[in-house]
């Protein structure tokens, strides 16, 4: 990379909001980028999740620490303008319908304040106060109260527009192009394009291009957006989480599936409601019987809901790895490849940092944060071609 | 007229068979309150395509006025100020 | 409740003649229509007593009345659903049905489907449109009769084609006659240039006693007809509307009314449709939402789109002959509507900035036109909101496709992502969904 130490041509393949945001950094790095997407920014798990930039409901631990650092980070880039009316300071509430939840919400609230972490242990009374109309079945609550919000296609939207990169759409990567254990470029259907470094930030369609298989898994979920119930901004002050999320977010060996409930008001007015986690779908449908479940889930949370009529459903794909870690760093064998992919439901909050973070790992740097833990090289390779 | 029906709290009659639509804009009521970009909902299209006629029944989930049947003591009143209610921010 | 042979979306000619057809065939059929009656837009059903003040046609009558002694005679082989709203088929390929009367939502697998949901009207945006007491000539015609009333004051009638013109004889019959009709099109001097197009309008004689019905109506309350008029632009008034009109010479002209309705055609309906086979269920649709060919032609095309599936479902049973030649009796209709379209063409005007595109959201032309860049559906949809409103684009769907066309590019707004099956076709309500369960 030596002769273009200071100006490295970088592809990243992805526009979704790791590669959006790896893009914004590496132009500011004084990189040439090209952005490649086989469909448009945004079209994959980026733009179709729910926006939590949430510490609330992360893994504690080094993911629990990560989240905050990106969470900073949505902060500081609202400040400097480049993400401003984007990114939203707003609780999280967490809520237990069981003595084995409250009892879960009590040690991750433990969790979370050792970490560093604002929470506010709230009794059924407290959070009636917060939010008149919760259901019977609300026992206990946690709040957060330092979270936020974003959406996800509003920020890459926005970072591709800060980075001035126009995507290439509908432009799928066939494979990479490799000379003497290095990758040198990309080759898409009419084209080749040559690189010093190619950053992988494609969700599902990373496997075939990292070369280590069996790794990531795709995991479903189904959403619902309802009507609004207000038009003078958000109809809640947070978001409502079930304890039972972190049931599966603190797993040790994730791939349960089943309903995480999240009620999530949107600035609009309406109410997000999610979500499935169907373990290997893949798929974008949606169906009744799930849909229904996650209804009446929702409405003995929040029985207000009635008042309201679901105007759409959709369903993403979040990609998950098999050991429930994001994959951030070089390929174990081949040099000039970057990869940032397996975010899972986590990477709206992470996405920013780790664009950040695989932008200076393209430019031959360290990353600034601690990302051992995300190696690539946990995982077996196969032995590539050279 | 055979029914009552009541629009933001006044009676409006009605016969048994008519849509709440037909009900309304033969009392004169051709507007059906606020909508969102500072517009008002309005009977439009007829076939429950357009949206445009949405109104709150009993303060449950809208209904489209033009596709529902009036009947007997129905409260209906204009679809969003019964949202601003509970609004943050 | 149990599983139909055949679900029939859409209680009009189309759909009531497919089932009656499927019935006679053999077939259990379940026919659901989202308003409280059936008969469609063409047969509304008037609810007072004894006869409808309005002028209905005699033809048009008899095959209403021919319908629902077919439907009388099917007894319990079709099972009559009302406000049941289609919303679309599921991942579990479940067609749903949100039964409003129960207050849930169902999940049908039948062996075929018949989609009659008639046609949609153009209506092309100009400032002012989405005030109340505009609505679509359609939209009045149907609850004049439904009541037999026209609605009082003053109403302009700002339409293209035949629809204004029985708009406009039905009013008068009903005691308020329009001030005019207006006509963006100018169909005489288009006679002229398209001798063979007046010709072949002449061909149906049904349609032309039927047209000639509504002028001897009209003439005689006196009300103008004026082709080459367009509405331009609409202002709420302290009391009513002040409609700006213009003519194709450029004259202007205001009237100031109380109501106003638009037309500017119709338009088959597929938004947001399933696909021709949905997991080995066949899917056919039938009358004027597959081809806008009017009332008669709606009768003969469920008839073929019941022997269609028919067909399909019993191949070993005998085919009943055919007594009609289906194709030709579209034929004849299509070189009717044609000859109309010829007549009466116009050319849309552009849409200014301020003008409201999508009323769900209350987005202008302007707001469409600063999403520079967003060159995908569901870039437009995502960053601009087109789309995600409560009507989910069948509106403003041809004016986003019209003005994006003008930078070279063309969306269909309503379809996020085109392998996905996309529903609730329409809004329902959390509690019906909540409930849902399979029949």
């Amino acid at each position: 990379m030596s002769a273009a130490q200071n100006s490295p041509r970088v592809v990243v393949i992805g526009a979704g909001i790791v590669g959006a945001a790896t893009a914004y950094y590496l132009t500011r790095a004084g990189a040439q980028v090209t952005v490649i997407d086989a469909l448009t920014p945004a079209a994959g798990a980026s733009g179709a999740s729910d926006g939590a930039v949430s510490v609330a409901t992360k893994r504690p631990g080094p993911m629990m620490r990560l989240a905050r650092e990106a969470r900073s980070l949505y902060g500081a880039l609202e400040r400097d303008g480049v993400l401003s009316g984007l990114f939203h300071r707003r609780s999280t509430y967490l809520f237990a319908r069981t003595a084995e939840e409250v009892a879960l919400l009590e040690s991750h609230g433990a969790d979370l304040a050792n970490e560093g972490e604002r929470v506010i242990a709230l009794t059924r009374n407290d959070l009636l106060a917060r939010i008149p109309g919760f259901g019977a079945a609300i026992l206990a609550g946690l709040e957060v109260p330092d979270d936020g919000h974003a959406l996800g296609y509003q920020v890459v939207n926005r970072l591709l527009a800060q980075a001035g990169v126009v995507v290439r759409r509908h432009c799928p990567v066939r494979g990479l192009s490799i000379a003497q254990r290095r990758v040198v470029g990309v080759e898409t259907d009419d084209q080749q394009i040559a690189a010093d470094v190619v950053v992988v930030a494609a969700g599902l369609g990373s496997s075939p291009l990292m070369g280590i298989d069996d790794v990531l898994v795709p995991r479903k979920g189904q959403l619902i957006v309802t009507d609004r119930a207000s038009t003078k901004g958000a109809a809640l002050p947070g978001p409502l989480m079930s304890a039972r999320y972190l049931v599966a977010k603190r797993a040790a060996t994730p791939g349960q599936s089943g309903v995480s409930l999240v009620i999530d008001p949107l600035r609009t007015g309406q109410f997000l409601i999610g979500s499935s986690r169907e373990e290997g779908c893949a798929d974008r449908q949606t169906d009744a019987r799930t849909v229904a479940a996650i209804l009446r889930d929702a409405l003995e949370v929040y029985p207000a809901l009635a008042r309201q009529r679901v105007i759409r459903t959709f369903a993403g794909v979040r990609t998950a790895t098999r050991d429930g870690l994001p994959i951030v760093g070089h390929h174990p064998q081949l040099a000039g490849l970057v990869i940032a992919t397996g975010f899972e439901g986590d990477g709206i909050c992470l996405g920013p940092l780790m664009g950040a973070a695989a932008a200076r790992l393209a430019c031959g740097l360290e990353a600034q944060i601690d990302i051992d833990f995300l190696t690539p090289k946990r995982f077996p390779t196969p032995a590539m071609a050279t | 007229m055979s029914g009552t029906l009541y629009w933001m709290g006044d009676a409006v009659a009605f016969r048994a068979g008519e849509t709440v639509a037909a009900a309304l804009r033969r009392s004169g009521i051709d507007d059906f309150g606020p909508a969102l970009g500072e517009l008002r909902a309005r009977y439009f299209c007829g076939i429950g395509s357009c949206q445009a006629c949405l109104v709150s029944l009993n303060g449950d989930s809208l209904i489209e006025a033009c596709l529902t049947p009036a009947r007997e003591g129905m409260r209906l009143s204009a679809a969003l100020p019964l949202a601003e209610e509970h609004g943050h921010e | 409740m149990s599983e139909p042979d055949v679900l029939v979306v859409g209680g009009g000619p189309a759909g009531v003649a497919a089932a009656i057809e499927l019935a006679q065939l053999g077939l259990t059929v379940t026919l659901a229509e989202q308003g409280s009656r059936l008969g469609g837009a063409i047969h509304r059903q008037y609810v007072g007593q004894g006869e409808s003040p309005l002028a209905i046609p005699g033809r048009h009558r008899r095959h209403w009345q021919g319908l629902a002694l077919g439907l009388a005679n099917a007894g319990e082989r079709i099972r009559v659903m009302v406000e049941a709203v289609f919303l679309g088929v599921d991942g579990d390929s479940r067609f749903l049905l949100d039964d409003r009367r129960a207050g849930k939502v169902i999940g049908l697998s039948p062996k075929a489907v018949v989609l009659a949901v008639g046609a949609i009207e153009r209506i092309v945006p100009r400032p002012g449109w989405e005030l109340p007491g505009v609505t679509t000539a359609g939209g009045m015609q149907l609850q004049l009769k439904e009541t037999g009333e026209a609605p009082t004051g003053a109403i302009l009638i700002a339409g293209n084609g035949p629809l204004p013109l029985a708009l406009g004889a039905q009013l008068a019959a009903a005691g308020n006659p329009p001030l005019a009709i207006l006509e963006r099109g100018e169909p005489w001097r288009a006679a002229l240039r398209h001798p063979a197009a007046a010709v072949a309008g002449l061909r149906s004689p049904a349609h032309v006693a039927e047209a000639a019905g509504y002028a001897l109506r009209l003439a005689r309350a006196g009300v103008p007809y004026r082709s080459g008029w367009s509405v331009t632009a609409i202002e709420a008034l302290r009391q009513g509307l002040l409609v700006s009109c213009q003519h194709v010479s450029g004259r202007t002209m205001q009237h100031r009314v109380a109501h106003l309705a638009l037309h500017d055609g119709l338009a088959t309906n597929s938004s947001g449709l399933p696909a021709p086979v949905v997991d080995g269920v066949a899917i056919v649709r039938a009358g004027d939402c597959r081809e806008v060919l009017g009332a008669d032609a709606a009768i003969s095309d469920g008839l073929r789109a019941a022997r269609t599936i028919a067909r399909q479902l019993c191949p070993a049973a005998p085919q009943r002959e055919l007594a009609r030649d289906f194709e030709r009796e579209l034929a004849a209709a299509r070189r009717m509507q044609r000859s109309i379209q010829t007549l009466c063409r116009a050319a849309d005007w552009p849409i200014a900035p301020d003008t409201v595109v999508c009323r769900c959201e209350g987005l202008r032309r302007s707001d469409l036109d600063s999403l520079q860049g967003a060159s995908s559906a569901r870039e437009i949809r995502l960053l601009g909101r087109f789309g995600m409103g409560a009507c989910q684009g069948r509106s403003c769907l041809a004016s986003v496709k019209a003005i994006t066309a003008e930078a070279g590019a063309s969306f269909d707004i309503t379809v996020a992502d085109p392998v996905v099956q996309r529903w609730p076709l329409r809004p329902v309500s959390v509690v019906a969904l909540a409930a849902f369960s399979d029949v």
